[in-house]
């Protein structure tokens, strides 16, 4: 049994290490390449870039884990975390993989409104985010 | 060529600090997907609307159903009279919290403060969700 689970550990984690390391290498050269500061003058924290946020969350394939390190990089360069919570909630929610699988078995207008309620989700998770953020610091 | 070295030098240190992590993670992830049967999850959501919701929700986001595991659970749920919102609801739960790797992954990087936030947070809309689309479906 532990050699089992041993190696089952082993397989996952080789399995997932490359993209961890790829993403902390990307992350690695944003930030040296990046100035702080930077991301925030551009990206401000208006309900149109936290919609926007969500929106290439939802449509962006892979798992979070992969962008976890690029996003507190860009976090770290000033980037809101408002912006960060509808990017993650988004990307997690939805993703284009899940289309095929989830209209397969459950039907297109399923997936239409789990898309439409994860967007509202993820814009409304990051208005909270935006307001909590000035008493709690994240 | 100094940058670059200097980015690989940080990545190292970085990688030092997150792969004991990472394996920990996928390690508790195999221990917990070995141990709690898929059963468990189709035996406690075939119940009460307005507790089976939230209770979808939860059971997804707490129990190790892999993302590809989800979708043949819920389907079997939904042919012995599962709602919409219940299906919504664990879909919507697993992927919240969709791996022990990626949660303590996001602690690692953004701390316990935001990873609990956004949980509850979360939890509470994909419950409000569930509703939602019970109510469309």
């Amino acid at each position: 049994m532990i050699a089992n689970i041993l190696n089952l550990t082993l397989t996952n984690f080789f399995n997932i290490l490359p993209i961890l390391v790829i993403a902390v290498i990307a992350s690695q050269f944003a930030n040296s390449f990046i100035p702080k500061g930077k991301i925030k003058n551009i990206v401000k924290e208006d309900t149109k870039n936290i919609a926007k946020a969500s929106a290439i969350g939802i449509a962006t394939p892979g798992p979070l884990l992969v962008f976890l390190p690029f996003l507190r990089t860009l976090r770290n360069k000033g980037l809101p975390i408002s912006i960060v919570v509808a990017f993650m909630t988004g990307q997690a929610l939805i993703g284009p993989m899940r289309l095929f699988l989830e209209v397969g078995y459950f039907g297109i207008m399923f997936f239409v409104y789990r898309v439409i309620i994860a967007f509202l989700t993820a814009i409304g998770i990051a208005i909270c985010f935006k307001f909590l953020g000035k008493v709690i610091k994240f | 060529m100094k940058k670059v070295r200097e980015v690989l030098v940080r990545s190292m240190k970085e990688m030092i600090f997150i792969v004991p992590v990472f394996f920990l993670a996928v390690l508790v992830s195999v221990l917990i997907e070995l141990y709690i049967p898929d059963q468990i999850i189709s035996n406690l959501l075939g119940k009460n609307l307005l507790i089976a919701i939230p209770l979808a929700a939860v059971l997804g986001i707490i129990l190790p159903i892999s993302r590809y595991a989800t979708y043949p659970i819920a389907s079997v749920l939904l042919s012995k009279g599962a709602g919409f919102g219940v299906i919504f609801a664990l879909i919507s739960g697993e992927v919240i919290c969709e791996s022990v790797i990626r949660d303590l992954v996001e602690i690692k990087y953004f701390g316990i403060k935001f990873f609990s936030v956004r949980l509850i947070l979360s939890t509470l809309f994909v419950i409000a969700g569930g509703f939602l689309i019970e109510f469309l479906l």
